[in-house]
């Protein structure tokens, strides 16, 4: 009986180990941005998946984090799954259950253009998005992503 | 008008959605483009009437939109006022290789080997009260005998975020014993599986561990660095009157007042892992021998969670102490379940491992040994309706094997 219990978990663990080392490759042209207002110039990539996985509701200084996404099918909503490590339908399991969990409010507001996230980063003062570096306009502060803007060597977001 | 749009985005069809999407869109550029002739308009017309104006105008145009409104966005759209609604429910047909029902089979008919149950509805409010506070509550009908429902309020909390280092939490919550219990809570819609764990089945369904309580509980984030680790403590009542498996004995353990404390972590250099640890104490009555027999409940628990790339992997221990005032009687009692499982595609199959080994003589006679596979898949039509094919088998000490198959059909709207 033993041996069997044994046997079934270690199965269970081998099969998880497998699967554990599989990972996404990240590349593109992607910016985050900020409201000028705020301070932060620079985030790593841990910081960033905190961010927008909803793990971190305040900026350095109490600002309240205001999350702004794009729609699915925009290149920026690609570059955020792949930053979470989720497909579209587990980004959107993951929200309703951190809105179950009393984590959030809700799923953050998904918006259809680069300039309609424009226009949220310059209303909220604790709003962070990810545009497109093409697409950047003015009234976003685009913030380093371990220690590198997007035009510079070594930016790998 | 366009914020409203994206916000009922997901309730439309998929061939709605795309001709919203490529409306908006449109919308879109064209506000972007007339935004750029308004613009270009009044660069030219400053740049006549003056021609060194246009080099001041440039850090005007800069800072402009920060004291502005945007006008495609109005900021009562973007803030949710009021009460949010979200439902979650559950259509499920369970049959057993033999006709004495268990608990957490909800309207199972005794003498028959299948029924159909709706398990639980649930209603989940949440409503923000300022930047700080909110109130969210989970209302839960659940189904009893006969086609009879019950109304449970599940969750009922006054919540305030001081800080990511302090979030506090007033009422009725779940507890954090384990990963588990808060991450699923009971919406049968989250997990993957249909059913939860025997060893963290609500203790009104038979589990063993008082899942619910009320009081105090605490969690935030500990600079830890790259660690990123986190806390939770909770001071509260879990009184809690559990139903022997078989449905015929309630036992009330008259629960004192209980302790937990947890730490968990969440290492930046592995994204998706969670390794983490609770502890919880209180004191039951063991009405078996006397409403006057206490004794000490500690709960220890151990996690192992991943959950990234479509990889669920799920791992918990525990370890339930009965410890008697009167004596030295001490029940030792081990727990565990695994789970994986893999999302390919709209499926998702799964396997879970789960074990109890309950001492005959504790309060937990009725669990006794048990042990046994799950295996199954969840298929999710869309990103709100999902159908479960789960097998289960168990074996059970002194008793034969118990065999099921369970269908759920579990949405949420």
């Amino acid at each position: 009986m033993q041996t069997k219990l044994i046997v079934g978990w270690i199965a269970i663990f081998l099969a998880g180990l497998a699967g554990f080392s599989s990972a996404a490759a990240q590349t593109g042209s992607v910016a985050v941005v900020v409201n000028e207002k705020n301070p932060v110039k620079n985030l790593s990539t841990p910081e960033l998946r905190k961010l927008f996985a909803g793990e971190k509701h305040d900026w350095a200084g109490g600002l309240p984090v205001k999350l702004f996404v794009r729609a699915p099918g925009a290149y920026e909503r690609v570059v955020l799954l792949k930053l979470l490590g989720m497909s579209e339908s587990e980004y959107k399991r993951y929200w309703a259950a951190q809105v179950f969990r009393g984590e959030a409010q809700a799923e953050p507001v998904a918006l259809f253009s680069n300039g309609m996230q424009r226009e949220a980063i310059v209303l909220y003062p604790g709003a962070v998005a990810l545009v497109n570096v093409q697409d950047i306009k003015l009234g976003m502060k685009v913030v380093k992503v371990n220690g590198h803007m997007p035009a510079e060597a070594g930016y790998s977001f | 008008m366009l914020l409203v749009s994206s916000l009922s985005y997901a309730q439309n069809t998929p061939s709605e959605r795309d001709e919203i999407q490529q409306l908006v869109q449109q919308v879109a550029a064209l506000q972007e483009r007339v935004r750029l002739l308004e613009s270009q308009q009044a660069a030219n017309s400053a740049s006549t009437t003056d021609g060194t104006a246009q080099a001041v105008s440039t850090p005007t145009a800069q800072t402009a939109p920060n004291d502005a409104l945007p006008p495609s966005i109005p900021e009562s759209l973007h803030e949710l006022h009021g009460i949010q609604w979200r439902g979650f429910g559950e259509v499920d047909y369970k049959v057993l290789n033999q006709r004495t029902p268990e608990l957490g089979t909800y309207g199972f008919v005794p003498g028959s080997h299948g029924d159909f149950y709706t398990g639980d509805f649930e209603l989940l409010l949440t409503a923000r009260i300022n930047d700080k506070a909110s109130v969210l509550s989970e209302i839960v009908f659940e189904e009893q005998d006969a086609q009879k429902f019950g109304v449970d309020l599940e969750r009922v909390l006054l919540k305030y975020d001081y800080n990511d280092h302090l979030r506090m939490s007033f009422g009725r919550y779940q507890t954090g014993i384990g990963y588990y219990n808060t991450a699923f809570h009971s919406g049968s819609w989250l997990q993957t599986t249909a059913d939860r764990p025997l060893i963290m089945e609500f203790a009104d369904d038979g589990g063993l561990l008082p899942t619910q309580a009320i009081g105090l509980s605490f969690t935030g984030a500990i600079p830890s660095g790259g660690l990123d680790l986190n806390y939770i403590a909770e001071y509260g009542s879990s009184d809690t009157i559990r139903p022997e498996l078989n449905g015929n004995v309630f036992e009330d353990e008259n629960n004192g007042n209980h302790v937990n404390v947890g730490l968990f972590a969440r290492p930046e250099s592995i994204p998706g892992l969670q390794v983490g640890a609770s502890i919880y104490h209180d004191q039951i009555s063991d009405f078996t021998q006397g409403p006057t027999v206490r004794l000490g409940q500690t709960i220890v628990n151990g996690h192992i969670v991943y959950v990234r790339h479509g990889i669920e992997f799920l791992n918990e221990g525990f370890l339930i102490r009965h410890a008697y005032d009167q004596n030295a009687t001490v029940f030792n009692m081990p727990a565990f379940y695994s789970q994986i499982s893999k999302q390919f595609g709209r499926v998702r199959p799964f396997f879970r491992y789960q074990y109890i080994n309950a001492n005959p003589g504790s309060l937990f006679r009725d669990v006794d040994l048990r042990y046994g596979p799950s295996f199954g898949a969840r298929y999710d039509f869309d990103d709100f309706i999902a159908f479960k094919a789960q097998l289960d088998q168990t074996e059970r000490k002194g008793q034969a094997d118990l065999d099921g198959l369970h269908f759920q059909l579990a949405f949420t709207f």
